[in-house]
């Protein structure tokens, strides 16, 4: 094995080597550059080896002849052997980026550049504290050399501020290492530890200023504005280094600190570290320049390892697996990004719209943005599932809290920024594209994915990246080159064969959701053949929302189940966005689902008690005061998903913008998700109360109250899909009272109304976006008398409204018989009255669609409209067969769930003899009703069919008309506003307070967030004022605890 | 005596600092902070020094054998040589630096420099 | 499942009953209302008059498929509620078709006709069709409230969503029917009966005496007689839920005309003292009286 030595011995020599060569000989100089840093990574990448694979131990290298502490030492383990490979890879990735500059600019940069990546090892490598201030210096005087790389002039002023900050760092550490120096009589960072028992007292001023120093070096909060204008003004790749490189250097110099000054330490540690993640995150809402955007997701990052380096003391032998996973994933991703960026000609965040013409490019962005969300299957998903584990554990709450809110801060913004790519204009400048500066970008996308595997194995549970549903998903990547049709063959087959292979393997209620996820999919995805072309990306993300979906009823504990709903939001997020206009409500989905999500962290984290492996059925042994707690977080996060009222803001947007197939799978199929989480939880945790409220009561309000909401604001909405999107809140809030019910019946109607809403709104969106695709748009009011014109989609859509309000003879009309038999046994009456109350508003609104559509007047534009396409009619008509059966059958579906809900609440059944369906107080014939019904309807057809027989087909504008003669089908088509007297009556209740509140809370934080980011007012005078302030504050806050 | 001197260093330290944040002139701002530099050698000097030792030079005088009895501690004189050539590395940059930012803008004023912000 | 045959001549022998004392008792009560306002009135065979007149109108036209269905729906609508309920207490004869469902597949079977008659007036592309459908669905969210608290305050006092079960509880002497058990929710639901009854003052839907409005705008000649039918029936039938529920029931034909007479009267009486409401009046009126009285039933009970 070759000496770690030699990773600062082949730079210095390098360095020293180029200063021989002649000016002009810059391809030997660059040759020479790159060849040490692939040394310098060999060296790392060796020892890596040896240390991981072979288990070898850590070894201390001496210098100058002498032991420590007499002489310098340097220590090479596992984390300095990953950390030199993190810091030698990107600068060797970087050089091969910066080729042109530094060819350009010649040997003395490429000299800086090997000392900047040197002096960084060197700060991991060494075990002096004096050592560590030369290497400090050796790092600064380096940034502040390579900063000049830019071709922005303004790195000039950046690169002198930041001079300006690091003399004062350099003041502060120096008296902090000679104070200490003085308190223990060594250098020796094991020596101090061993040594001291002053400096580990926490009151010890002179580690404090050493600490600050190194902490200050991390660009802490709000002692940063150097470093965010550094980010905003230097060369991408140098940014690269800076935030990567530097950012896992200093982290690890504070490490080491924190081991000579012991868990006194750690909560101050701790306290710089989450401000400055929240902070930063908060701060990076109003930014509109990329770079620095960036630069403060860079600064945050860094801010939540220095959090995560003070929870050590709980964080025990995960340590390294919690904090190198978030620093990892930080560092790979924020390198990727800054080397994109140098791909992007404009600064403003919408530029990178000019990804657009390299599909390739944009998977790297997500891959970046999902790594730095912690999104699964990259390490810092697994870092922060067993981050917050411990933390809860522990009963670090409020830690965890503020933790999550900054991840979704930031989660925001990244995903804003996606959205931009996605739909904004593309500008003018295309994205320029060179070999090594591609190379760069795919070397990181490809380490994310390695370390995605690696994570995946260490963290204890199973490896996402081995799970089938995922690799299936994930297979379609490689497969974005066939046409759409082979593409969508190969989806529905894999679903089915996945039902097939796995369908013993559920109990009736999952096999339920396992129908409509594995077989309903594919029947969706019929209509999917219609879309001709590669469509790119819709396969991947779909793909990734059904294995999400399948993995989902297929676990047993937390971990998996928090995996699969991150997968299962994440595809769908990408999905809602293909939309024409869904930018804006795709940001809203991924933020409520992002939030909802780690509710479920939270949840579970507080469940598990620290425990590793968490069994869902364990929820069920909870007890008082936890219990409450977890099920309300539970519930909440699983409510972001049914779009529970005010939490639905989402919902309307991101479901009636998607595109034509995309609606009914994420209306139809992803909404029962949501219910799912909940059949989980009230099977396990039942009943809970907390400061003496009946939770499921409050649920059952809820319920109703999204009921009643929903289709208030159905009625008066103007765009079909939208419409069905509001009546799908108020179906959600029937089944979540129906589960919050907490009786047999209830949960009946709940999983009644997850088959019908399933069945019917599939068909209903279908159906209304077949019409949109003909017509050109989605406003009713714009249509009209569309029934001669598209017969089956009126079919459908007449079917369909018929069974989402309930009419007998079909099955809609069984969920609410379930419904009044189930309340009977409630003891809760009040939310019954509002749901009475929504139950007849859906006529409303399904009256509405079907008559602005397809009744009325037929516009002058549309009268050579043909049939939808074939294949959105297809599944339609097996949705309208699959209701009649439904109908007239019931007990196929909900016989066995019947049976199987007697575990729970033996009380209660069903009675299923014949075809009679009886309950405790009423009866019911599904099979009688739709004889009944039809032969009466039979009869009187045939005759009036008899006494009309000469019935003649007269034009659209023969009809009674007081006085004139109407020929305009807009001004004759009573459409818009359709309910006007309604609105007069009870519009008040539709005032968008929710939207408003969400809104106000957003623009609150961006205000904020605008108002305080003028702290960093560009003058290096105050960021050194920032900077000193800083410690005094600090230390007056720290002394004063 | 070692008192004063470290006085006198952390004086030269809070001149240094205060000098840095109130003159607005770069070539002041660096003469500032080599001020507090040099504080910050005395202070470091001081903690190390010994009343009643000799220099940590080894020579007829100060035998190795007799030299943990009679000389000051030399570690720390040892870091201020190294903090004394980091810091005319550091001040020589900041010169450069400030000599650019004239060359682009015609002033010194710190002030002045403030186009990346927020 | 066996299936008693006969069961089809008993129901048809109801409904000829029903439809029968439908025409009488239309004509009756519009009588009545007409004396109130000093007018002479139509004769009590008028409806009989003006079925035969509509069946016999030689011009028919069509707007289409579901303009052609709306009154089949409508008046399918009218007969399966009649049939879905025993119209006589404890007689085999006139149970009809109960046994395919209780109570809530009654009262879920009214909106049958009314939606399948709301899209045949759509098809037809008459706007003052769709406005009086925009009227009526709106009226009728508030107005139904009320009796589905009632209907459900009713099943729990008596544990049971049968109606046959819910009339044998009421028997026994005057003191059982409902309206002295739980007179809350009948009041309730009486409120609810005026909304439903399109007499004033809730009746802005169909504006008789006006303009020609509401759905049956553009039917006529034998669709309209189909709808007349329905309008002889569906009135009746719905009484019969009311007089099931809250009034004891009936246990032969007398006790069964009289009490629906009555009922119906109740609408009559108040629509003479009352002007009409606009749509938006009669929404508030009925969530400001009448639900909170079904609310208090329920709580009550």
């Amino acid at each position: 094995m070759v000496s770690a030595i030699y990773i600062l011995i082949a730079a210095l020599g390098a360095a020293f080597f180029l200063g021989f060569l002649k000016d002009g000989m810059r391809a030997t100089a660059f040759a020479v550059t790159l060849a040490a840093l692939v040394f310098m990574n060999f060296v790392s990448a060796g020892w890596l080896w040896s240390f991981a694979v072979d288990a070898a131990a850590p070894v201390e290298i001496l210098t100058a002849g002498f032991s420590p502490p007499f002489a310098i030492n340097l220590r090479m383990g596992l984390t300095e052997a990953s950390l030199t490979l993190l810091v030698s890879l990107s600068g060797l990735l970087s050089a091969l980026y910066l080729k042109d500059v530094l060819l350009a600019l010649g040997r003395r940069s490429m000299a800086v550049l090997l000392i900047a990546v040197m002096a960084l090892c060197g700060i991991i490598l060494t075990r002096d504290t004096f050592n560590l201030f030369v290497f400090f210096e050796l790092a600064s005087i380096a940034t502040a050399g390579l900063v000049l790389l830019s071709e922005d002039e303004r790195a000039l002023s950046a690169g002198f501020k930041y001079m300006i900050v690091a003399q004062a760092i350099s003041v502060f550490l120096l008296i902090g290492i000679i104070f200490s120096y003085h308190a223990t009589g060594t250098l020796n960072i094991d020596g101090m530890a061993d040594a001291s028992t002053e400096l580990k007292t926490g009151a010890s001023i002179a580690f404090f200023l050493m600490f600050i120093a190194v902490v200050a070096e991390l660009k802490p909060f709000p002692a940063n504005g150097w470093a965010l204008d550094i980010y905003e003004s230097a060369h991408p790749a140098f940014s690269a280094i800076f935030s990567a490189a530097s950012g896992a250097a200093f982290l690890y110099a504070a490490d080491k600190l924190l081991h000579i000054g012991g868990a006194a330490w750690f909560p101050l540690a701790t306290g710089i570290g989450i401000i400055t993640f929240v902070a930063a995150n908060l701060l990076a809402l109003p930014q509109s320049n990329d770079r620095r955007l960036l630069g403060y997701s860079s600064i945050a990052q860094t801010g939540l390892v220095l959090a995560v380096l003070g929870q050590q003391d709980i964080l025990g032998d995960r340590y390294l697996f919690v904090a190198g996973g978030l620093l990892l994933a930080h560092s790979i991703a924020k390198a990727g990004l800054y080397w994109l960026s140098g791909l992007i000609a404009g600064r403003a965040l919408p530029d990178w719209a000019a990804l657009r013409s390299r599909p390739l490019l944009i998977f790297a962005f997500i891959v970046f943005i999902a790594m730095l969300s912690g999104l699964p299957p990259f390490p810092g998903f697994y870092a922060k599932w067993e981050l917050a584990r411990l933390l809860a554990g522990d009963g670090r709450i409020a830690l965890l809290a503020l933790i999550l809110f900054g991840a979704l801060l930031e989660a925001g913004y990244l995903f804003r920024w996606f959205g931009y790519i996605l739909k904004r204009e593309q500008p003018a400048q295309p994205v320029v594209c060179t070999p090594h500066k591609l190379a760069p970008v795919i070397a990181a996308v490809a380490a994310g994915w390695a370390l995605g595997y690696l994570w995946g194995d260490l963290s204890g549970h199973a490896n996402l990246l081995l799970t089938v549903p995922l690799l299936f998903a994930l297979s379609f990547l490689l497969l974005e080159w066939l046409p759409a049709w082979i593409k969508n063959t190969l989806a529905i087959a894999g679903m089915l064969a996945f039902f097939v292979l796995t369908y013993a393997e559920y109990d009736p209620l999952r096999l339920i959701f396992a129908v409509i996820i594995l077989i309903g999919g594919p029947v969706i995805f019929l209509a999917s053949y219609h879309e001709h072309g590669r469509r790119l990306g819709f396969y991947p993300a779909a793909m990734l929302m059904f294995a999400g979906l399948a993995l989902l009823i297929r676990t047993g504990d937390s971990f998996g189940f928090f995996a699969a709903w991150e997968l299962l939001t994440v595809g769908s997020y990408f999905l809602i966005l293909r939309g024409k206009h869904s930018e804006p409500h795709a940001l809203s989905y991924i933020v409520f689902s992002l939030g909802g999500a780690f509710l479920i962290l939270a949840g579970f984290a507080l469940a598990a008690q620290g425990a590793a492996q968490y069994d869902l059925a364990s929820l069920g042994l909870l007890t008082q005061p936890l219990a409450p707690w977890v099920f309300m977080l539970l519930a909440i996060g699983f409510m972001t998903k049914t779009a529970a009222i005010g939490l639905h803001i989402w919902l309307p947007g991101a479901h009636g913008e998607a595109e034509t197939d995309v609606s009914p799978m994420v209306s139809g199929i992803l909404l029962k998700a949501g219910l799912f989480g909940l059949f989980v939880l009230l099977m396990s945790m039942g009943k809970q109360q907390l400061y003496g409220i009946e939770l499921t009561h409050v649920l059952l309000w809820i319920g109703a109250l999204s009921a009643l909401l929903g289709n208030l604001m159905a009625i008066f909405e103007e765009d079909a899909k939208r419409l069905l999107a509001y009546s799908s809140i108020g179906q959600m809030g029937y089944a979540v009272f129906g589960l919050a019910l907490m009786n047999h019946l209830g949960w009946l109607m709940a999983l009644m109304f997850v088959i019908n809403h399933y069945i019917y709104k599939s068909m209903l969106f279908l159906s209304a976006g077949g019409v949109a695709k003909r017509t050109g748009t989605r406003d009713m009011y714009r249509m009209g008398g569309l029934i001669t014109l598209m017969p089956l989609s009126f079919i459908a859509t007449l079917i369909g409204i018929i069974a989402v309000s309930g009419v007998p003879p079909l099955s809609g009309f069984g969920g609410r018989w379930i419904f009044y038999n189930a309340i009977l046994t409630s003891d809760a009456r009040l939310p019954m009255v509002v749901l009475f109350f929504a139950g007849p508003i859906a006529f409303l609104y399904l009256f509405r669609l079907i008559h602005t559509v397809f009744l009325g007047q037929l516009k002058d534009e549309h009268r050579k409209l043909k049939e939808a396409p074939f294949w959105i009619i297809l599944p339609q008509m097996i949705f309208v067969v699959l209701l009649l059966v439904f109908a007239v059958v019931p007990g196929l579906a909900l016989r066995r769930v019947d049976i199987y809900l007697n575990q729970f609440f033996p009380e209660g059944g069903l009675n299923w003899a014949g075809t009679t369906i009886s309950s405790n107080y009423g009866y019911w014939n599904p099979v009688a009703i739709m004889i009944a019904v039809a032969v009466i309807f039979g009869s009187l057809f045939a005759w009036l069919l008899f006494v009309n027989r000469k019935a003649q087909k007269v034009k659209q504008f023969n009809i009674v008309f007081a006085g004139e003669r109407p020929y305009r089908p807009e001004t004759t088509h009573f459409a818009w506003n359709f309910f006007a007297p309604y609105r007069k009556a009870l519009g008040f209740m539709v005032q968008p307070f929710v939207t408003r509140f969400w809104e106000g809370l957003t623009n609150l934080l961006h205000v904020a967030a605008d108002l305080s980011r003028r702290l960093y007012n560009g003058n290096g005078q105050s960021y050194a004022f920032h900077f000193i302030a800083f410690v005094v504050v600090v230390h007056f806050l720290w002394t004063g605890v | 005596m070692i008192y004063i001197a470290m006085a006198t260093g952390f004086l030269l330290i809070l001149i240094g600092f205060y000098g840095a944040l109130t003159n607005r002139n770069l070539l002041r701002m660096i003469v500032a902070f080599s001020i507090a530099d040099t504080g910050v050698n005395l202070v470091i000097i001081s903690v190390g020094y010994l009343p009643g030792r000799t220099a940590p030079i080894l020579d007829t005088t100060v035998t190795a054998a007799a030299a943990a009895t009679r000389i000051i501690d030399p570690v720390p004189q040892a870091l201020v040589l190294t903090a004394i050539v980091i810091g005319v590395g550091i001040t020589a940059l900041m010169l450069a630096y400030a000599l650019k930012l004239y060359e682009k803008k015609r002033t010194l004023d710190i002030a002045k420099f403030t186009e990346l912000k927020w | 499942m066996e299936f008693d045959w006969m069961k089809i001549p008993y129901a048809l022998l109801t409904l000829f009953i029903v439809v029968n004392y439908g025409f009488l008792l239309n004509a009756l009560i519009q009588k009545i209302a007409a004396r109130v306002g000093r007018r002479h009135g139509i004769p009590i065979w008028q409806n009989y008059v003006d079925i035969l007149k509509n069946y016999g109108l030689r011009s028919s036209i069509t707007h289409g498929a579901m303009f052609y269905l709306g009154p089949v729906f409508r008046l399918s609508g009218g007969v399966g509620l009649l049939l879905f309920v025993p119209a006589i207490y404890g007689s085999y004869m006139f149970s009809n078709l109960s046994f395919a469902g209780d109570l809530i597949l009654a009262l879920y079977f009214i909106f049958f006709g009314t939606l399948g008659m709301a899209l045949g007036a759509g098809e037809s592309g008459h706007p003052y069709a769709a406005i009086g459908v925009s009227r009526g669905l709106s009226q009728v969210t508030t107005s139904e409230l009320p009796l589905a608290l009632a209907v459900f305050s009713v099943a729990l006092q008596y544990q049971t969503l049968s109606v046959t079960e819910i009339v044998a509880a009421q028997q026994g002497g005057i003191l059982n029917w409902t309206l002295f058990t739980n007179p809350v929710a009948v009041a309730a639901a009486m409120l609810s009966f005026l909304g439903s009854m399109m007499r004033p003052p809730f009746d802005v839907v169909l504006a008789p005496q006006e303009i020609p409005i509401g759905p049956p705008t553009e039917y006529h000649s034998s669709y309209l007689a189909l709808m007349q039918t329905n309008r002889a029936l569906f009135p009746v039938a719905k009484i019969v839920i009311y007089m099931n529920l809250f009034f004891g029931g009936a246990s032969d034909w007398p006790t069964f005309f009289l009490k629906v007479f009555l009922i119906y009267l109740w609408s009559a009486f108040v629509g003479v003292v009352f002007p009409r409401f606009r749509v938006e009046q009669s929404i508030r009126w009925f969530l400001i009286w009448a639900v909170p009285l079904g609310i208090l039933s329920i709580i009550l009970v």
